[in-house]
């Protein structure tokens, strides 16, 4: 089994507010593996959009790193200096973003910034070996008249478009590690369904690994090779997509199936009772005791440690082995 | 149930500024007690429709009428009666909120708005609230305080407390966790039951209108696209963009997968819809006559009705019966 | 209440900082002396001892006199309580007026609204120098004047805060929601928009009440404005000014109390501003 290309490690990230220090994350461990697509699921609080701009290094300025090591190839990516973590954004490392109203810049031409992209990982293309490797990019990715394309503006574009144009971009900047957090979510449903087909076309294109955020566990059982569940800061189940949900292996990952609106029409609705943890709380438990059906005294004194469960699963439950 | 009606739109048409045709030539029915979806993109006129039904964006042509009366004579005559009749979710539940008043205060909204008995009415306030599981230190707390969960339920126990009949509501569980949009749903439907009330549910989620509704309207660039009972929209969509539409639902199961009918495209603006059939630039059986001839809305089957030249045509593969 | 609790949170951020700090004790002096005048007052502004005219600072006057004799410190504590009734009469009506014709202008159609604007343009584009002249011209200089100037003045300012505010709000959700549970347009606009944008007009009356204050004291100096024997600040400069030769102490005198009162709003407004900032504002 070769190296995973990211290998988090007990990441912990704090974040200071007015209410106290909100523990974004609480000792994350997750291997992304090369050239896999890993799909990271989580609700409000379960800090997935965190570890995003973790990895990027791109964190607010009221947040910090408390512990932990992310390992990019090798390399601990918090031990870098910025200059050291800019030269890895937008080449070895990049990202879709959710809005893609917002994530293009008004004043520049789509051709400018596929540009801009193009030149940073060959800083020497002439200009119109650079265009047209990027007109040949919004044909790859089914935009319709490119060459008119890329003298558009960001705003005479559609939602999907612009987000075909983010694609492109991090297509071009042919990445090692692609981070996709809530690429569809602003989509309409048709559209959504064009970028889908999109990904799954390009995959081979893509060389190197993605990590694709979503609270749409539909979306990532069609899209991903293997699946992270995380809640209230931790990552409580992994393993390849189809075995994790076809046999969930942590209590949460079984709960939120059983919320999935399914096809019958009788009986109520299900839904876990209780809310999802309060970032500020410190506890030293299982962030999912509180609400979970199998909790035992054990639970609720001792934060469960991610051990290997089968053949590439692994899962953060005391009582994984007896549930199953 | 009575047989005639809550709900009628007759050729219902919103034009803005006298360029963008957000509802073109709307006629629908919805009867009492009737739990009905609406499903539609950007552009679709659902939004539109819901406005014109709740008197808050007058009809440029056509008529709306409730209980047998049109909005505009309900509002007339007695326009206060008409808000207590028909209520509306908004999408955003926590910006529907009055930012600085309290969660007390804007429930006591309709009661002062209604002159509301006061005691009586917040007997039953207080009584929705304890079935919502309201906690009383809630009341206390700022919009920007709550969860959007809370202030969902707080926009329902405001809607309920002046009895409507129909309440309207714009994509329900919209940033709801999924863990938490059941409980929501299940007391929606109790809620249904025990008081009679008819709803018309917009949402995107499928699953949910598939699950929870007995009528869907499936509508595009401000037209009713096909209208029918959802079990057998579902189980055989007949407009091809229904059956495009309900294929891109992904589904956790595999078993439940339908193969994908990606369109090709993106929507056309609603101010230059395309000519003919306004489906015809991104349909796959698009066919000549499309162009040139827009279909009506038209029963293809009892009780069934699709805007298309060619119903049924596309098969919509693996569908989960 | 809560709103007396915010007040205090946003309070307490103002008086940290130096500027907002010396300013908010600037204002309470100047508050003080207007509220308690005829207590602060050693004596009756308008009592002459014409055989003390000019004398300089004394036990018995404290700033010295002027060229009547009267006791310039007293003169100077009453020209507080004109200032201040000038300044917040006059902000009360452009407040009111404006933000009444403001709210208005962004809820009435296009044809309205802009009648509204171009009244708020010309008035703004009016030096208030030549309006007030104009006014003396016909009605006579008083008092009255000068809170009618500054009044119209500063309303078309708060008009156009309040309107620009107001359409950030007009189509936000809890308006359409009030609308939907059947709330009257006026309800409306009292009960969820006027308390949603008086924030901004709050801060923008703190900042004008300097501006008033100068009004005022211009207005009166020139002798367009508050008439003798109502001891205005401007009044008192325009004496000092006269009767220089005989002792510079007045001006000298009225001139710093005006330019530290002055001072004095201004920092505390700034300061206002910088708390209420929303960056600095209620967090999730």
């Amino acid at each position: 089994m070769t190296e995973p290309l990211v290998s988090i490690r007990n990441l912990k990230l704090d974040a200071a507010t007015s209410r106290g220090t909100a523990h974004i994350l609480r000792g994350v461990d997750l291997d992304i593996g090369r050239g896999r697509i890993v799909g990271v699921v989580g609700e409000s609080g379960s800090g997935k959009s965190s570890l995003a701009s973790c990895l990027l290094g791109l964190l607010a300025a009221n947040v910090r790193v408390l512990d932990g090591s992310i390992k990019f190839d090798g390399v601990d990516l918090l031990s870098l200096g910025e200059g050291q973590m800019q030269a890895i954004r937008g080449t070895r490392v990049a990202m879709i973003f959710q809005d893609p109203m917002t994530a293009l810049n008004p004043l520049f031409t789509i051709g400018t910034h596929l540009i801009d992209v193009i030149r940073r990982r060959s800083p020497k293309v002439a200009r119109r070996d650079a265009l047209a490797r990027a007109e040949e990019m919004l044909r790859t990715v089914g935009i319709a008249d490119a060459a008119l394309r890329l003298k558009a503006y960001p705003h005479q574009l559609s939602g999907g478009m612009r987000q075909r144009v983010m694609i492109a971009m991090a297509l071009l900047a042919g990445p090692e590690l692609l981070l996709a957090d809530e690429p569809t979510t602003a989509l309409d449903a048709t559209v959504e369904a064009q970028i889908v087909s999109l990904l799954q076309a390009l995959r081979r294109n893509i060389s190197g690994s993605i990590a694709f955020i979503s609270h749409h566990l539909g979306l990532i059982a069609e899209l991903c090779d293997d699946l992270c569940v995380m809640y209230g800061g931790m990552v409580v189940e992994t393993g390849p997509v189809a075995d994790v949900l076809g046999k969930p292996m942590h209590p949460y990952t079984s709960a939120l199936l059983a919320c999935e609106i399914g096809d019958d029409r009788e009986g109520r609705l299900v839904s876990i009772p209780g809310e999802v943890p309060d970032p500020i709380s410190e506890t030293q438990a299982c962030m999912f005791a509180p609400r979970c059906a199998h909790a035992i005294e054990r639970c609720r004194g001792e934060v469960p440690r991610m051990r290997t469960a089968a053949d590439g699963r692994k899962v953060a439950c005391h009582r994984f082995e007896e549930l199953a | 149930m009575t047989d005639a009606p809550l709900i009628a739109f007759d050729r219902v048409s919103v034009v803005f500024d006298g360029e963008v045709r957000a509802l073109d030539d709307v006629s629908l029915t919805i009867a009492k007690g009737e739990i009905s979806g609406l499903v539609g993109e950007s552009g679709s006129g659902k939004t539109t429709l819901c406005r014109v039904l709740v008197g808050l964006t007058p009809a440029t042509s056509g008529s709306v009428a409730i209980d047998g009366r049109s909005v505009s004579d309900h509002l007339a005559i007695d326009a206060l009666a008409f808000r207590r009749k028909v209520q509306m979710l908004l999408q955003d539940a926590v910006a529907s909120l009055s930012p600085r008043m309290t969660i007390r205060r804007s429930l006591g909204e309709p009661i002062l708005i209604h002159r509301l008995a006061s005691a009586e009415s917040w007997k039953r306030l207080d009584g929705i609230l304890k079935r919502l599981g309201l906690p009383e230190d809630l009341l206390g707390k700022y919009p920007h305080q709550i969860s959007g969960g809370q202030a969902r339920r707080v926009g329902v126990a405001r809607a309920l407390v002046m009895q409507p009949e129909l309440i309207v509501a714009d994509e329900p569980t919209a940033g709801l966790d999924v863990s938490v949009q059941g409980e929501l749903l299940n007391l929606l439907l109790d809620l249904q039951r025990e008081f009679g009330l008819t709803y018309l549910l917009v949402s995107h989620n499928l699953n949910l209108i598939r699950r929870v509704t007995s009528r869907t309207l499936v509508m595009y660039l401000g037209q009713i696209v096909e209208d029918a009972e959802t079990r057998q929209l579902f189980r055989r969509p007949a407009h091809p963009y229904s059956a495009a539409l309900l294929s891109t639902n992904p589904a956790v199961d595999p078993r439940h997968r339908r193969s994908r009918i990606v369109l090709q495209g993106e929507i056309p603006s609603v101010v230059a819809p395309p000519s003919g059939c306004r489906f015809h630039t991104r349909c796959p059986l698009a066919a000549e006559r499309c162009r040139t001839e827009p279909p009506d809305l038209v029963e293809i089957e009892p009780g069934r009705r699709a805007r298309c030249h060619f119903p049924f045509s596309l098969a919509a593969a693996g569908a989960a019966a | 209440m809560n709103a007396l609790r915010e007040a205090l949170v946003v309070l307490r951020r103002v008086c940290v900082t130096f500027a907002g700090g010396t300013g908010f004790i600037i204002v309470l002096a100047v508050l003080a002396f207007a509220l308690f005048a005829p207590w602060i007052a050693p004596q009756d502004p308008d009592r002459l001892d014409v055989l003390h005219r000019f004398a300089g600072p004394s036990a018995e006057h404290w700033l010295g006199s002027d060229q009547l004799g009267r006791d310039l410190f007293s003169r100077i504590v009453f020209g507080a309580s004109v200032a201040m009734a000038v300044a917040l009469t006059a902000i009360a009506i452009a407040l009111s007026t404006g933000t009444l014709l403001g709210v208005l202008a962004a809820f009435l159609p296009p044809r309205s609204e802009r009648l509204i604007l171009i009244l708020f343009d010309v008035i703004l584009s009016f030096p208030n120098l030549v309006l007030a002249l104009a006014i003396v011209a016909v009605f006579g200089p008083s008092t009255t004047i000068v809170v009618a100037v500054a009044a119209i003045t500063l309303a078309p300012n708060f008009g156009r805060v309040a309107r620009a505010q107001t359409l950030t709000l007009r189509n936000a959700p809890f308006l359409e929601a009030e609308r939907i549970l059947g709330a009257s347009g006026w309800r409306i606009v009292v009960h969820h928009v006027l308390p949603n944008i008086l924030g901004p007009l709050i801060v923008l009356a703190s900042m004008d009440i300097p501006i008033v204050i100068t009004i005022e004291a211009g207005l009166s100096f020139l002798g367009l404005g508050v008439r003798p024997p109502l001891a205005s600040w401007g009044v008192l400069i325009q004496d000092g000014y006269q009767f220089l030769s005989d002792s510079w102490i007045p001006v000298v005198v009225s001139s710093l109390t005006l330019a530290i009162a002055t001072l004095g709003f201004t920092l505390f407004g700034e300061s206002l501003r910088d708390a209420v900032d929303p960056r600095i504002g209620r967090e999730r």
